[in-house]
């Protein structure tokens, strides 16, 4: 008995010696974590109160059913149904044609043999990240609209006949998802960019001498270096999928396609925040936040079981 | 880098697409500079396309001669400089111990750390915690509020991972502890993700400006975003047009708004540029074969 | 001996006590028209940012409301800044806080009542009762009608009091002066002379634009269709109107569920289909410049809009850049065209009341709060708060008239006649009716008078005004406002681009989303407790 004890014992005070910096390093941000996340978490709990602006949290009254009252409330609106759907749509459009584009992106760039040309490429391509959705939109009109856009223009005097981009929901949605990607593709690669710097340089030398081309380059050496940043990304981004910006949908929409347009974040705007409904605001949320959470645990479970490390 | 034996006709496919690329990203900013730099009476018949009409800079003079956006730009220079180094500071902080297999309540701060990330309650509850902190109105709750990004914590921490676990392993038997294993490996090791992640940080605080919105009523520490906000959205909201039915203050020109938009976005595009010596290949591995 | 000094001390001291808590009680430490100690009160006010705009919580007109308050009434301002575009959110945060102003403005009542049914507003009832004689000038400016205008019937509680829409004007319709004459037309005075006329620009885009003519535009509307239509559809709604109908049926600021609404839409969507109205005028939000810098370029024949709409913004506006880019005769001019089923060119018009103003609960100061609004009603003061400094901000024009003169630097006003200040009134008053009218006319500056004397006439000729119903809060209505609007709008604009055949499809369908989605509810309340008030 004795021995093991103390065994235990050193073995304990061996590992706090050797590990006691990194506890420190991480206290700061456990501290930050604590203070500015966890402390206002507690008013996630009005999600099932009735909200009272004077009052704290805590001595809110109860909402009704349970307090579901307020998740009742926003399931039995048609409004956020088709929010819902919306979000869901539109967060799954982005991500099935915008997380590759900035791979491929990448890929390409990695790909061309100029390499001043290449950082000039790079240099540009992230530029639209700056623009605000504003100021994006009115490009758009500028663009797109249907009697005096100038693609439209160019396309009547082709006799090609215009084309309802932003006036029609099924093209809305494409143009939508379609500014998204072009706004933020060139900034995405970066990560990717920074990525492919970690690929043993030895690998292509070697495959170089084997003989091997370009496309036997990219499947076997590149992107199998990217992997474990793809993943992590995927899975980040699948945790995501019923989250909703606020900026995009509600720069480009417009009174004809708000069968489409209108997404969670517009609802919330409008009916939370503009109505007041707190615990409204706070009950969608909170739903969205759990269902965010399932697809991440989901996802990076179906992660591990392809062999990589996940997130936890 | 080697290459293998290649096809000139792809290297030129891949050029042509990357000069379609640089023609759609590059237009809009065009657009922006022509108008910033065109007459008034041109942009309302409308003509404005890439090239400025009617030339003249005084959007530009009246900008740059008002002290409010010179000062707010120099401003937001500074708050983006200091949050970047905090936040990279915090972001290594978090994500350094994390990437030890052997720390004990790894699990627990991991999840404790990634439930934040979906879980908030949004403006109210912030405002009530920096009223009692003593944040509001002080320079400081633009800083630390959202100093430590838990979705740039986890890239970080996945760079880590790529560095092997042999070089630790030598290390420590050498008798190194953590921190100095820190800085004498990892660190030099992960130049491009500390270069990419800087960069995040810098153009997410020079581009936000909700915060500053929220909490900081003192103009002062207003950053640039927020100037630029203003003067957009100065008369979008419908229900102003409704309830103000008289005789309102005319909006800015659009040429001054697009100068403005030049003025808050080119400073930060140059930024990028400037870290990409960072992205070396084989800067990282090859250091290791030493 | 002992016993009885020890009772005549406790009685004197109980006595000296008594008397200085009835003293206090009794003094509220006002005396004379002003207060003893000096009392500290915070006023809301809006902060536009605008360019060349000074700190609006610190400058030349604050100094002048400070010291007035100081001086008569020893009560010290100050003014808490809140940004005019995220006001909601930011008096969300203030009230949470317990940090609010003491006074508050805001345009929504439905926003007023539901912080008060959270508790977070002073009831302003038992202080207007309380001290009347004290405000001899907010009564005189805002009379019983305003300031009762929101009582509860049944608790008589006043949650916010209503400022005076004094310049009560809303919308006109204007058409191009010089394309008339070019035509050979008249004015149109009726509805098909309208319409031919909108014809007329149509087929004849190359002889008044020339070059241009594939940009004409007859009639321009934006996505603000209740609006921006205003004139055409009201006179489909019938003249006999009831009251109650009015009423009931008029929650939505644009009057989406009057009677007979759907067919002056209709009506729009048939001049949408022949290519008389701008085809893109859905895409374009709020504040979105495409339209107005159309109608500046002079590709816009007609429209509907505010009241003065053309004569504003001096040289940023639409009749400056008309005669800089088009010619010295291009002009907007009112015109009176659409006459209802009684042939009266019937004009809605709000109510006179403004915004609202109301105290939240965290307000210790109700006297001084109230003497404030008092100070900031008295025609002394509202006057030069709305005009200024004669030399600086205006000059007096022999007959008596007031001119406003352009100014830049620390003296000027961030908000047109400063109406962030003068928060309870909205709209020039000089005391004299006349003169106001004349001073009016006079602050557009390089408008010739003809043009804003003739808005000014047909924008309230043949008023209906807005009635004041009180039966206490409508439940059905809290929070429902942006969401209704919005699917107002989208209705309107999806009906109007719809083809003629599907119109009735598409109103029914958005009509009846907007009826389920609450507004049915609002109605039905609203009957309800009208008839119960007033009987049917």
């Amino acid at each position: 008995m004795k021995p093991t004890f103390f065994l235990k014992r050193r073995s304990t005070i061996n590992y706090l010696r050797k590990y006691w910096s990194l506890y420190l390093m991480l206290s700061i941000p456990i501290a930050y974590f604590i203070v500015f996340r966890y402390i206002p978490m507690t008013y996630i709990q009005i999600a099932f109160k009735r909200y009272s602006i004077v009052q704290s949290p805590w001595e809110m009254p109860w909402a009704g059913n349970n307090g579901f009252e307020y998740f009742i409330k926003a399931f039995q609106n048609l409004d956020f149904l088709y929010a819902l759907k919306n979000t869901l749509l539109l967060n799954f459009l982005d991500l099935l044609i915008g997380f590759p584009a900035p791979i491929i992106l990448a890929l390409l760039l990695n790909e061309l043999a100029f390499p001043r040309f290449k950082r000039f490429t790079q240099s540009v391509a992230y530029m639209p990240h700056f623009l605000s959705w504003i100021i994006i939109a009115g490009l758009a009109k500028q663009l797109l609209a249907p009697t005096t856009g100038l693609i439209n223009v160019a396309l009547n005097r082709l006799g090609l006949g215009p084309i309802p981009f932003l006036n029609d929901p099924t093209h809305w949605v494409f143009t939508y998802v379609f500014l998204g990607i072009w706004r933020n593709v060139g900034w995405n690669t970066i990560i990717y960019l920074a990525a492919l710097t970690n690929i043993n340089p030895e690998l292509y030398e070697a495959s170089a001498i084997d003989g091997a081309n370009r496309w036997q380059n990219i499947w076997y050496i590149t992107l199998p270096g990217l992997r474990p940043t793809i993943f992590t990304l995927l899975i980040l981004s699948l945790g995501n999928i019923l989250s909703s910006e606020f900026d995009r949908p509600f720069a480009l929409s417009n009174p004809l396609v708000n069968s489409v347009s209108n997404v969670i974040s517009i609802f919330v705007y409008r009916y939370g925040i503009r109505g007041l409904q707190f615990s409204l605001t706070t009950a969608v949320g909170l739903f969205q936040s759990v269902v965010c959470v399932i697809f991440l645990v989901a996802a990076n479970a179906l992660a591990k079981k392809f062999g990589e490390r996940g997130i936890w | 880098m080697i290459r293998s034996k290649r096809s000139k006709a792809a290297d030129y496919a891949i050029a042509l697409i990357c000069v379609l690329l640089i023609i759609i990203c590059l237009l809009p900013m065009l657009n922006v500079l022509a108008r910033s730099l065109s007459s008034t009476e041109a942009i309302i018949r409308n003509e404005v396309l890439l090239w400025p009409k009617g030339f003249n800079f005084s959007a530009y003079r009246l900008v740059l001669t008002d002290s409010k956006y010179t000062w707010s730009l120099a401003w937001t220079a500074i708050l983006t400089t200091i949050c970047t180094v905090v936040s990279m500071v915090m972001t290594i902080l978090c994500a350094y111990p994390l990437t030890y297999r052997q720390l004990k309540g790894r699990g627990f701060f991991n999840t404790m750390i990634l439930f934040t990330m979906y879980f908030s309650a949004g403006t109210i509850p912030h405002y009530l915690l920096y009223k009692d902190l003593g944040l509001l109105n002080h320079p400081l709750v633009l800083i630390i509020p959202n100093s430590l990004s838990v979705f740039y914590m986890i890239i970080m921490r996945t760079f880590f991972y790529s560095i092997p676990d042999s070089l630790r392993e030598s290390a420590e038997i050498d008798g190194a502890g953590p921190i100095k294993i820190l800085t004498s490996i990892y660190l030099p090791l992960s130049k491009p993700v500390m270069a990419t992640l800087a960069l995040f940080y810098a153009v997410g605080r020079w581009n936000g400006f909700s915060d500053a919105l929220m909490y900081m009523n003192d103009r002062k520490y207003h950053p640039i975003q927020l100037l630029l906000y203003n003067i957009l959205n100065a008369v979008t909201s419908i229900e102003i047009q409704t309830q103000e039915g008289f005789a309102s203050m005319p909006g800015l020109s659009d040429t001054i708004q697009a100068a403005t938009v030049m003025f808050a976005t080119v400073p930060i595009l140059i930024v990028y540029p400037w870290l990409q010596k960072y992205f070396i290949a084989g800067a990282t591995l090859g250091a290791l074969k030493d | 001996m002992q016993k009885r000094r020890f009772v005549v001390l406790c009685l004197t001291l109980l006595l000296v006590v008594a008397s200085s808590v009835i003293a206090l009680a009794a003094d509220p430490g006002f005396v004379d028209g002003r207060f003893t100690t000096t009392r500290k009160i915070t006023v809301e006010i809006y902060d536009r940012s605008n360019p060349g705009g000074s700190t609006p919580e610190d400058n030349f007109w604050t100094d002048f409301i400070k010291k007035g308050m100081l001086e008569k009434y020893n009560v010290e301002v100050t003014f808490k800044p809140v940004p005019r575009w995220t006001e909601v959110e930011v008096i969300n945060n203030l009230l949470a806080a317990g940090d609010a102003p003491d006074i508050c403005v805001t345009y929504s009542f439905p926003t007023i009542q539901t912080y008060a049914n959270m508790g977070g507003v002073t009831d302003l009832a038992p202080y207007l009762e309380e001290y009347k004689e004290l405000l001899p000038n907010l009564w005189d400016l805002l009379g019983d009608q305003n300031i009762y205008w929101n009582r509860d019937p049944e608790t008589g509680t006043i949650w916010a009091i209503e400022a005076l829409l004094f310049q009560n004007k809303r919308i006109n319709t204007f058409v191009r002066e010089d394309w008339l004459q070019k035509l050979g037309l008249e004015e149109p005075r009726t509805m098909e002379e309208f319409e031919n006329m909108l014809r007329a620009f149509r087929d004849n885009a190359e002889l008044l634009l020339g070059e241009d003519a594939d940009k004409m535009v007859p009639f321009s509307i934006s996505f603000d269709v209740g609006w921006r239509g205003d004139h055409v559809i009201s006179a489909f709604v019938p003249n006999d109107m009831s009251d109650r109908d009015m009423w009931v049926y008029g929650f939505d600021d644009r009057h989406l569920l009057w009677p007979n609404y759907k067919e002056g839409v209709r009506k729009l969507n048939q001049w949408y289909n022949e290519g008389l109205v701008w085809k893109d005028f859905p895409l374009y939000g709020a504040g979105d410049r495409t339209e107005d810098n159309m109608i500046k370029a002079g590709y816009v024949g007609s429209f509907i809009h505010n009241w003065d709409y053309p004569y504003r913004d001096g040289q940023e506006g639409i009749h400056a850049n008309l005669k800089n880019l088009v010619g010295e005769d291009a002009a907007f001019i009112a015109v009176e065209c659409f006459p209802n089923d009684a042939g009266i060119y019937r004009k809605y018009l709000s109510a006179p009341v403004d915004r609202k103003v109301f105290f939240p609960a965290t307000n210790k100061e109700p006297l001084a709060s109230l003497l404030y609004l008092d100070f900031i009603s008295d025609l002394e003061t509202r006057r030069f708060l709305q005009i200024g400094e004669e030399g600086v901000h205006h000059e007096v024009l022999p007959d008596g008239a007031v001119q406003s003169l352009p100014v830049v630097g620390e003296k000027i006003m961030n908000s047109p006649q400063n109406i962030d200040y003068t928060i309870t009134i909205n709209g020039l008053d000089l005391g004299d009716p006349v003169l106001t009218a004349r001073s009016v006319a006079l602050n557009y500056a390089g408008v010739e008078a003809r043009f804003i004397e003739r808005a000014y006439e047909i924008t309230s000729n043949e008023a209906r005004y807005g009635i004041n119903v009180q039966v206490g809060e409508i439940k059905a209505q809290e929070g429902m406002d942006t969401a209704l609007a919005e699917k107002r709008n989208n209705l309107l604009a999806q009906a109007i681009v719809a083809k003629p055949e599907e119109f009735d499809a598409v109103w029914d369908r958005g009509f009846n989303d907007y009826l389920r989605s609450g507004g049915q509810a609002i109605i039905d309340e609203r009957a309800q407790k009208y008839d119960a008030m007033y009987g049917n």
